[in-house]
Parts: structure tokens; C-alpha cells; sequence
């Protein structure tokens, strides 16, 4: 919390002298006033209260902030299970590192289908665009973090980032408060767009 | 038996390293192994039983001399070969082949001659460093304390060379005075001109 | 004759080995200390509390790849770290461990060679420890080698005449430069320790030993932050891991100096034996070389210099005058 009500402090510092007298009297203050080991003296007490902060990390791990922006996830719609995804390519415009490429053809049901969907990782700087701009929260950060693989290219498409059906099928699927999801009070702060008016 | 293994086993060593120090071009292969002659000289020290002096050898002629060279040789490119510059190296090679061989004629001609033996045996019950002391400081006194007041005299003058500059502090100058050896290299420059 | 050599042989064998085997130990007691001082754990998994932690960094040193620049001079790059490691082993020669005891109806010394200057020819070896880190900075071939090898020479120089003093006083009141010798002056009880009558000259010998073994606060040879890593800068694998074994070889033969001049040795005290006497005693100094470490920051070439020849080096000399006129008296 920042306090608006603090002021800047000025340090008082002390007179450095360099009188001969005065710098000895200085070396004298320093080596007997004990400051050696009052440090000795922390140390050795943080050493036995072992009051230990460790997170052993790949046993514990510390929970992320929902505005994480971690690996992406396409999600699913929660009533029919269909993709999110409506294929309006504003996430494809909108990143600059230009490393989201989608591909869409007219399925037989006569909507518009995903054929392709990939973010290549490698030059993705997880800036937060691509979640933000979609009008449909079909494509957010998740929460995973721990990306290492053989190959780069994994996680980056649509069938690693899509939530499974099966998964989806048994619930799992979290509508995810992260980056690029509306606030708990968006609805409050919904506002008439002024075409309207 | 044993002594005398080691002795000629130090003895050959010791020879091999002095003769690196004087038939390489590098300067860092004749430093160490002028430094290894000098551990290995203290070994004949050692098999006289004279450890104080043996030590003594080592501390001083490895551990300080050696070094003070060494820190000397931080100066140079130590990786590159010298070019030495010689003329004529035969008269070299017999001239400093002929010094030593007088130095070892004059040395052990006396040990061939008379057959010397220890005139003054060490004392009983007494260390090889109290030995040294007494010695020291009933026949020689004088020359040690004259040796000692030339190295005060030493001392000082290095002190003194050195210590000019040794109360200005880089850290707490002011920026203008910070380069004070720029200003003074001006004006000398400017004096120089006029 | 024989039996001598023998002997002589196993006990060359047994203190390179257990000495050896301690240093590696040592590190792992080093990270496991200053982790706790800082609130970490230090090293976990491997093993039970990462105890083989050693064993996998020995393994890991043993088996990577030994690198010579092609800048460097090559037969001395290659003997710089034995000399280093050799001369930290070389000093325990003359070192008396633990009090005499029978072994199969044998008296054991278990000192290697017991000769009349032990404590100087302990202090001159590890003045001979110093071309270690001074010719693997010239032969690298590297400029922060270098800087890392004068670094030492300057330090390591200054500081041998700091020991050398502060050790010159208690040696007056003793009379004798036998490590055992020494230990049995004390042999009277706690009140006979030597730092009692000499503090002065315990606190120099000991600031200098640091210094010598380039522990923090005095560690310049390879600070990281200004020279990258000193005289090591080029080293890999198992030559680099001698230099480390030197450093903490030498850590040892350190704590027991302090503990054979200044704390009694291995003079039996109170009900403990002697040879667990002294041990707890060595632990205890290595204990305040990590403890040291985890609390003071380290110091400026400059300061370091400063501090040897215009604090510790007059403190010394007048400590010795005063331990002079009292003995006169
Ligand atoms: S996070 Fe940024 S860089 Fe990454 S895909 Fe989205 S818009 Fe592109
Ligand atoms: S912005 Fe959203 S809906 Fe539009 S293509 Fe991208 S992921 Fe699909």
C-alpha cells in the first residue's frame, strides 16, 4: 500500500571529517562499538529460530496471481461445449509479434470453423493483447507456467491449447478469472457504446 | 642409505631447475622454476637437519623474493618468448662457463685440501633456531645491526618515494580535482612550450 | 628403519584421505550453514538432506572436460592448482593432531614428521600455497586472471608478515617453534590457554589467517563482482576443484593452528579427553569461518591494505615489545 500522505525523508549524514585526529577517532568507533557483531549476532540468531522460507519448488509451489499470463487456453462454451472461438481474427491482427496464425473455412453447417490455430511460443512476449481483444474470452492466459519440452512447438497449437472434451465434459473446465476476462464488477460498469445513443 | 637417495635425487633436481631458468626463453617457465630450485635447495637443508635454516630458505627466497619478482613479471606479456639479444653467444657461453667453473675450483678446492670438519660442533640441547640466535647476536652483532639500520635506511626511502601521492583520495575529491594528474600534466606540458 | 617408513607412508595416507574426504565435507557443511543463516535450505535432494550432494559434485568434477585455452601457457596452467592443493596437504606434515595413543600395542604420534620448526615450516608452506593462485593468473592469458594473481601476491604477501608477528609473541613466552612443544606449555587447564596471556596476538593471527585463505571479509582473490573469478577464471572441472580442496585444506590446517597455539590444544579439558577436545575446538573455527561469511560484507583492495600495514602490523610490533619487556621482567 502506498501511503499518498508520505513524505520523502532526508538522511541526516554525518560529517565525514578527514582530520587525521578525527579519522582515527572514526576507525576507534567502528571497531569497538561492537557493529561486527551485532551482524554476527542476526546471523547466528536466524540460524537457530530456522525459521526456513524456502519453497522446495517442484514439491510446493507459491499460488500466481490470476493476472498471470502464462501459456494460452482456448476454452469452450459452457452450455454446448462448441468452441469459443468465432474465428474474427482480431487476436491474429492485434499481436505484435505477429506470432498468431489462424486458418477458418465454411463448415457444412454453414458457420465459420477453426481449421488451424497457432501461437508460435517461441516469439510470443505473453503481452496480454490477443486476451484482452476477444470479444468471445475464448482465448486467455492459463495458469501454466512450467513450459519446458523437447520442442518449442509444443503447447502452441490448437489441439494442446483447446480445452480436451472429455475434460470439458466432466466440468473441469474453470471459467478462468485471469488476464483478458471481465472483472467481477463488469456488469456494473457496462456502459451503453455511443452509437447507440 | 636413504640420505643419500634423497640427496642425490634433490641434487639432480635442483640442478635441472636452475638449468630451465637459464636456458629458457620464457619468462615465466625460469620464474617457477627458479621458485621449485629454491624449495629444492632447502631440501639439503633439511638432510643436515638444519630446519630452521631450510625454512627459513623457503620463506624467505620463495615466498617473498620469488614473489616480489613475480609481481614484476605482471608487467610484461609473461606468454610471449623474450627475443634476447646477444651477439655473439660463444663468448657468452665460455665466458659465464669459465666464472663458474673458477667459483667451484675456488669453493671446493679448500674441502679436496684440508678435509674440513664442523670446528665449533652444535651444542646439546639446543634447537636449530636458538642455535641460529646465538650466533647471531654474540659474533655477528655488528653485522646484523648494520644490515638492520640499512634496511631502515631502505625502508624509508621507499616509503618516501612511494608515499607522495598516498593522501589523495580518488573517492572524496571534488570532480574538478578528480583529475588533478590531468592538470598537472598540462601546466608541465605548458611549462614545457614556453 | 623400515618400520618407520612404513609408518610414516600410512599416516601420509590416512591424513590425505581423511583430509581430502573432510574438505569435500566441509563444502556441503558451508552450504548448509549459510543457508540456514539466510533463511534457505541449501542443498535437498540429493540424498537424504542432500548429504551426497558432494559426492555428486565430485562425480560431476571428476568427469568434465579439462580445459586449456590455447592462450595459455600450457605445463604451467596445468601445475598451477597440484601446487595449490600439494602445499595445503604439505603443511599438515608437521602438524600434531591428536595426543599419542596405542594402537595393537603400538604407540602412534600421529603427527607425520615432528621437526623443531614445525610452526614455522607450517607457515612457510602455506607461503609457498601462494603460486597456486599467482601462476594460474599469469599463465592463463586472461586479464582478470591476472588481476586475480596480483591480487593474491599483494595479499597474500602483506598478510604473511601480519602472522608471522602476531605469532612472534606468544612464541617469545614459549620459547620453542615445535607445535608440540606449544601444545603441552598449555597443559595446565583452561587458565594456561595462551589467548588469556596473548589476545592481541590471537585476534591478528587469525584476521591474517583469513586473508591468507581468502576467506570473506577478505575475499579478493576471486570476488566475483570485480574480477569475475580471480585466478580462476579459466579453470574447469578437476583442476579447478583443486584449488577448491587447497582452500579448504587449508581452512582445516588453520583451525587447528588457532586451536594448537591459542586454545590448548589437545590438552585434556576437564573430563574431555583430549583428541575430542581439540576436535570440538577445530569445529568450532570452522564453524566461525562460515559463520563469518554469512555475516560481513567483504572489503576494498584498498581497506585491505590499509588495514594490514597501518592497523594490524603496528598493533603487532607493539604487542611484541610488550610481550618483550614482560618476559624480560
Ligand atoms: S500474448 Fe501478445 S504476443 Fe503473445 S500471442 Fe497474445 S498478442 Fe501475441
Ligand atoms: S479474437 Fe478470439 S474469437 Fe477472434 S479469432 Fe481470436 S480467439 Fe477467436
Amino acid at each position: 500500500m502506498v501511503n499518498s500522505k508520505a513524505k520523502y525523508v532526508e538522511v541526516e549524514l554525518e560529517k565525514y571529517s578527514l582530520k587525521p585526529f578525527d579519522r582515527f577517532k572514526r576507525v576507534m568507533k567502528r571497531t569497538f562499538k561492537g557493529e561486527l557483531f551485532v551482524g554476527l549476532g542476526i546471523v547466528f540468531r536466524e540460524m537457530v529460530r530456522f525459521n526456513i522460507h524456502t519453497t522446495q519448488y517442484p514439491g510446493e509451489k507459491l499460488p500466481i496471481s490470476p493476472r498471470y499470463r502464462a501459456i494460452h487456453e482456448l476454452l469452450r462454451l459452457l452450455e454446448s461445449g462448441n468452441e469459443r472461438c468465432i474465428g474474427c481474427g482480431l487476436c491474429e491482427k492485434i499481436c505484435i509479434s505477429k506470432c498468431i496464425r489462424m486458418d477458418t473455412h465454411l463448415g457444412e453447417d454453414g458457420r465459420k470453423h477453426i481449421s488451424e490455430y497457432t501461437i508460435n511460443f517461441g516469439r510470443c512476449i505473453f503481452c496480454g493483447y490477443c486476451a484482452e481483444v476477444c470479444p468471445e474470452l475464448a482465448i486467455v492466459h492459463g495458469p501454466r507456467y512450467e513450459n519446458s519440452s523437447e520442442q518449442r512447438a509444443h503447447f502452441g497449437l490448437k489441439e494442446d491449447m483447446l480445452t480436451p472434451i472429455d475434460v470439458f465434459k466432466k466440468g473441469a473446465q474453470k471459467e478462468y478469472p485471469g488476464f483478458g476476462a471481465p472483472s467481477p464488477d463488469a456488469d456494473k460498469r457496462i456502459k451503453k457504446t455511443p452509437l447507440a445513443y | 642409505m636413504f640420505e643419500a637417495v634423497a640427496f642425490y635425487l634433490f641434487g639432480a633436481l635442483t640442478i635441472a631447475m636452475f638449468l630451465i631458468v637459464v636456458s629458457t626463453k620464457n619468462i615465466l617457465y625460469s620464474m617457477s622454476a627458479l621458485a621449485a630450485g629454491m624449495i629444492f635447495i632447502s631440501a639439503f637443508f633439511f638432510l643436515l637437519d638444519a630446519e630452521f635454516l631450510g625454512v627459513v630458505q623457503i620463506v624467505v627466497y620463495t615466498g617473498a623474493v620469488m614473489a616480489l619478482y613475480a609481481f614484476g613479471m605482471m608487467f610484461f606479456d609473461s606468454t610471449r618468448d623474450v627475443k634476447e639479444n646477444i651477439e655473439n653467444p660463444r663468448a657468452v657461453f665460455v665466458l659465464s662457463g669459465m666464472i663458474a667453473l673458477l667459483l667451484v675450483l675456488m669453493l671446493g678446492a679448500p674441502i679436496v685440501g684440508a678435509n674440513i670438519e664442523a670446528s665449533q660442533p652444535t651444542p646439546e640441547n639446543m634447537g636449530n633456531a636458538q642455535a641460529v640466535g646465538v650466533v647471531l647476536f654474540t659474533k655477528y652483532l655488528i653485522p646484523f645491526e648494520v644490515a638492520a639500520l640499512m634496511l631502515l635506511v631502505a625502508m624509508i626511502a621507499g616509503i618516501i618515494l612511494a608515499g607522495k601521492k598516498m593522501d589523495h583520495s580518488l573517492t572524496l575529491m571534488n570532480e574538478e580535482d578528480s583529475n588533478i594528474c590531468d592538470r598537472e600534466y598540462k601546466k608541465n606540458k605548458k611549462e614545457e612550450q614556453s | 628403519m623400515s618400520a618407520y617408513i612404513i609408518e610414516t607412508i600410512i599416516k601420509v595416507v590416512v591424513v590425505m584421505l581423511v583430509f581430502s574426504a573432510l574438505a569435500g565435507f566441509i563444502t556441503y557443511l558451508e552450504r548448509k550453514v549459510l543457508a540456514f543463516m539466510q533463511r534457505r535450505l541449501g542443498p535437498m535432494y540429493v540424498g537424504p538432506y542432500g548429504l551426497l550432494q558432494v559426492l555428486a559434485d565430485g562425480i560431476k568434477l571428476f568427469t568434465k572436460e579439462d580445459i586449456v585455452p590455447s592462450n595459455a601457457n600450457r605445463p604451467i596452467f596445468m601445475i598451477a592448482p597440484v601446487i595449490s592443493a600439494a602445499t595445503a596437504f604439505i603443511a599438515m606434515a608437521a602438524i600434531p593432531f591428536f595426543p599419542e595413543f596405542d594402537l595393537f600395542g603400538h604407540t602412534v604420534r600421529p603427527i607425520i614428521s615432528d621437526i623443531n620448526v614445525g610452526l614455522l615450516f607450517v607457515l612457510s608452506v602455506g607461503a609457498i600455497g601462494m603460486y597456486g593462485p599467482l601462476l594460474a593468473g599469469m599463465s592463463s592469458g586472461n586479464k582478470w586472471s591476472l588481476l586475480g594473481a596480483a591480487r593474491a601476491t599483494v595479499q597474500l604477501l602483506s598478510f604473511e608478515v601480519v602472522s608471522g608477528l602476531a605469532i612472534l609473541a606468544p612464541l617469545m613466552v614459549i620459547g620453542s617453534l615445535s607445535l608440540i612443544d606449544i601444545n603441552n606449555y598449555q597443559h595446565g587447564g583452561i587458565f594456561d590457554w595462551l589467548v588469556w596471556t596473548q589476545p592481541v596476538a590471537f585476534l591478528l593471527f587469525i584476521i591474517a589467517g583469513y586473508a591468507e585463505l581468502n576467506r570473506t571479509p577478505f575475499d579478493l582473490l576471486e570476488h566475483e563482482a570485480e574480477v569475475v573469478a580471480g585466478f580462476a577464471t579459466e579453470y574447469s572441472g578437476m583442476r579447478w576443484g583443486m584449488f577448491f580442496i587447497g582452500e579448504y585444506a587449508n581452512m582445516i590446517t588453520l583451525a587447528f593452528l588457532s586451536a594448537l597455539i591459542f586454545f590448548g590444544g589437545f590438552n585434556d579439558l576437564w573430563f574431555i579427553p583430549g583428541g575430542i577436545a581439540i576436535l570440538l575446538k577445530v569445529m568450532f573455527f570452522i564453524f566461525l569461518f562460515l559463520w563469518v561469511r554469512a555475516a560481513w560484507p567483504h572489503i576494498r583492495p584498498d581497506q585491505l591494505m590499509w588495514l594490514c600495514w597501518k592497523v594490524l602490523m603496528p598493533i603487532a610490533l607493539v604487542n611484541i615489545l610488550i610481550t618483550g619487556i614482560v618476559v624480560m621482567i
